[in-house]
């Protein structure tokens, strides 16, 4: 039952999306351009400039490719995501103790470098392009899907160093929280397009006043999976 | 005068302007009624309140320096994940999930315990295990008071010495069963009780401060039906249905002649005269105005979190520094954590839908927590409780993938479409006792927005309990292989080094410790101060070790008994008997 709802949500987002998608695919164009200029939003960038916009659109879009799950990550709103963030008190550093003296030391004490999560972005998506002009010859946004692909699992387990900057902490320090944040938080944020994820999960969002539910439902499929209320909703 | 305003200080202030005496709280924070954080539909919002933490203290004012070994330069943590301490009226009461044990019988009795039981060469020397110096039974009647407060759901499984079935057979006597019916079971909770009774083990419902329904607690406040909305713990309460201090404890307070409570009060320094080995008042920074305020009092009670307590005494000078070189001092020893750990199991065909959850929706089995086990042919002390903990499903967070699942990319989404409603996580939730080389003192070199000296935290994982937390996660996945799960995550207990960056539990205890010697703890078994009669001191920072529980059943029993203490002292200074 909540997979026939399901099913029916994805082929609306495939219909609504699938221009843009396999356009950027097919061509082998990249990625992150094609889906750019699909992407009325995109020239609205707070924080990212437009060579950090469409590395950060190649990105989203290499980690999550439009397929029968989701559209691209671009038209998931991703991008937008997490530009609003960089932008915002969390890319300015809000809430992180920021007083020196900055020394290196073991990981589980924390990030200890004088940077917002902003400019630690910023300087990350920096370095990866030169190591990717440096190694590839290209971009990181113009390389090919695969490629690119390629280029973020060699970040993810360390194989591409930069002489200043740890791109491995980069990655699981920032780049993937703000992804998986960009995917599940609540759509009002600008990614989760029209809750495109929790559809996916099952996950129903507000206003969750269960105390019924929990034993009708309890070990059986929830109806309300199919159709997630965000904030929006109800704002 | 009362620092902090979270639940003991909402408790012992219950019972002190019960008796006509007078009460000024200080609290850092702002009132949490009212705002975007308890109401539909802001309250439901996972970056804000979970991910970026917006209840809780903020990093960027006071955080803590963090280093493994007292032979490595500390750091301070700039974003701490690992435990959030709250801010606000309510204080880390009102973002709790709501699980609120009674501990075992003998835990204010450890060392005894151990000792009678297994002989004197128990307990290792780097072990600084000791008893409270009170026992459980004179506590029990604080316990029974808080759980009707806080309208605590439940199954008793110990009343007055019977076992009762159904309940917790390890559970300490109690006069009564719990003030409400359980809270529903999970359907996590129904594969983990079918799984633990082919075992031969007694599943029991934990008690949870959530409320399964409409109750009126003996104040005359309410709390509605819990709605298992799944946005409890680092959540404000918007149904008024989690047992909080900022919901139970201070509307009511409010009401009474002889309470204030001044917010965006920030404690700098407890005013100590150590001629007259008396606290004098304290000084606090009015963060609205930037004034700084000499309060002079009677009375001071420290009733903050954990850290703070441990800091303001260092701070102030009260009472000698622990140095675990020269095994001096008392101040910021005995700190401990809890040892976590878990494993994840996915069933296929089993919707287990983690969105339907309560704060404290919890199947449990006590059997290897704690000394609840012989410990004769084992390498370790402690245990911990084992449970289906299944709290909510919000969907940044509280999504589990199997092993070897890709971390991007198609095939990953396909993972969070596949296992999402169908997995859970069974939790090991131990015990973490004392070690010589664990404790809290000021950090030399950084300092807070006030420009004072950060607390430093020496802390990590020690052997004993690294080898506990191996042998009750290997009983964890009897239970789950027992359960026949499609798929199993890695079975791994806890080891070191501590990690900052990964959320534990908010259980850090220690540092202003109790006791009977004054040789050997901060505060008394009544927690007076022992160098200052008229300050007191409250919260998990007085206990000696951390048990294979929560820790806030016996801390809000000991801000009961201390109310009623604090009031005798009034009356008659002077050393409490």
């Amino acid at each position: 039952m909540v997979d026939n709802k399901t099913h029916t949500g994805r082929r609306n987002f495939l219909l609504q999306a699938g221009l843009a998608g396999v356009a950027s695919v097919a061509s082998a164009v990249p990625a992150a351009v094609g889906a750019a200029a699909a992407n009325p939003a995109a020239d609205t960038y707070h924080s990212l400039g437009p060579d950090e916009a469409a590395f950060i659109e190649a990105l989203v879009n290499i980690m999550c490719p439009a397929d029968k799950l989701s559209p691209s990550g671009v038209d998931c709103g991703l991008a937008i995501y997490i530009d609003r963030q960089l932008a915002g008190p969390y890319g300015k550093g809000d809430g992180r103790y920021q007083r020196g003296p900055y020394r290196h030391g073991k990981p589980q004490l924390g990030l200890q470098l004088p940077l917002t999560p902003e400019q630690f972005c910023k300087a990350g998506i920096a370095a990866v392009d030169a190591a990717c002009v440096r190694d590839r010859g290209a971009p990181f946004a113009a390389l090919k899907v695969a490629e690119a692909d390629a280029v973020l699992v060699d970040i993810a387990d360390g194989r591409v160093t930069d002489e200043r900057l740890s791109l491995s902490s980069w990655f699981t320090d920032i780049v993937y929280p703000l992804f998986v944040e960009a995917c599940f938080a609540d759509p009002m944020y600008g990614g989760n397009r029209n809750a495109v994820f929790w559809k996916m999960i099952g996950y129903p969002g507000l206003p969750a006043n269960h105390a019924i539910d929990m034993v009708r439902y309890r070990g059986k499929p929830y109806p309300g999976a199919g159709s997630p209320k965000s904030i929006g909703d109800f704002s | 005068m009362v620092v902090g305003g979270g639940l003991c200080a909402g408790l012992l202030t219950r019972q002190l302007t019960a008796q006509g005496i007078d009460v000024v709280v200080l609290e850092r924070g702002v009132e949490h009624r009212g705002g975007a954080e308890a109401r539909v539909p802001s309250q439901r919002d996972e970056l804000r309140w979970a991910q970026r933490q917006g209840n809780m203290q903020n990093w960027q004012r006071e955080t803590y320096t963090l280093r493994h070994s007292r032979h490595e330069e500390s750091l301070p943590v700039r974003w701490m994940e690992a435990f959030l301490p709250g801010e606000g009226v309510g204080g880390a009461g009102s973002h709790w999930n709501g699980v609120a044990w009674r501990w075992s019988e003998y835990d204010p009795m450890l060392r005894t315990r151990y000792e009678s039981r297994y002989g004197k060469k128990v307990v290792p020397a780097d072990m600084p295990l000791q008893d409270w110096g009170t026992t459980y039974a004179e506590l029990e009647p604080y316990h029974d008071l808080f759980e009707k407060l806080f309208g605590l759901s439940g199954k008793a499984g110990n009343i007055a010495g019977t076992i009762q079935p159904g309940g917790n057979p390890f559970e300490a006597p109690r006069r009564g069963d719990y003030p409400q019916a359980p809270l529903e079971i999970t359907e996590a909770g129904i594969i983990f009780k079918a799984a633990a009774e082919t075992l031969g083990l007694k599943p029991f419902p934990g008690p949870a401060a959530n409320s399964s329904g409409d109750y009126l607690n003996p104040d005359g406040q309410r709390l509605g039906r819990c709605q298992y909305c799944g946005h409890c713990e680092r959540f404000v309460c918007e149904a008024h249905a989690k047992g909080t201090p900022d919901r139970l404890l201070y509307p009511m307070l409010k009401t009474r002649k002889g309470f204030e409570i001044r917010t965006r009060a920030q404690v700098l320094h407890i005013d100590y005269d150590g001629g007259a080995k008396r606290a004098t008042g304290v000084r606090y920074l009015d963060l609205n105005s930037g004034e700084e305020y000499e309060q002079p009092a009677d009375v001071v009670v420290l009733a903050a979190f954990t850290m703070t307590n441990t800091r303001l005494l260092l701070l102030s000078g009260v009472g000698a520094a622990y140095d675990p070189a020269a095994r001096r001092g008392v101040v910021g020893k005995n700190f401990c954590y809890q040892t976590t750990s878990g494993v994840s199991v996915f069933f296929r065909d089993r919707w287990i839908n983690p969105f339907l959850a309560a704060g404290a929706t919890s199947t449990v089995v006590d059997e290897f927590n704690n000394d609840n086990f012989d410990h004769a042919a084992l390498p370790f002390r402690g245990g911990a409780s084992i449970d289906a903990a299944v709290s909510n499903g919000r969907p940044i967070r509280g999504r589990r993938t199997p092993p070897g699942s890709p971390r991007w990319g198609t095939a990953w989404k396909q993972a969070q479409a596949d296992w999402y409603a169908h997995s859970f996580s069974v939790a090991a939730q131990g015990s973490c006792y004392p070690h010589r080389e664990n404790y809290l003192d000021l950090d030399p070199d950084y300092t807070d927005a006030y420009g004072l000296p950060l607390l430093r935290v020496t802390f990590d994982f020690r052997d004993n309990e690294v080898k506990m937390s191996r042998w009750v996660t290997q009983k964890v996945a009897e239970i789950c292989k027992t359960m026949a799960p499609d798929i199993m995550g890695p079975v791994a207990g806890r080891e070191g080094p501590f990690d900052s960056r990964q959320y534990q539990t908010t259980h850090v205890t220690g540092g202003t410790i109790m006791g009977a010697d004054p040789a050997s703890s901060v505060v008394s078994p009544h927690l007076q101060h022992w160098d200052a009669e008229n300050l007191f001191v409250v919260g998990a920072s007085v206990y000696p070790h951390n048990s294979g529980y929560n820790p806030t059943g016996p801390l809000a029993a000991l801000a009961l008994r201390l109310g009623d203490d604090v009031a005798r002292y009034v009356v008659r200074p002077g050393k409490l008997a």
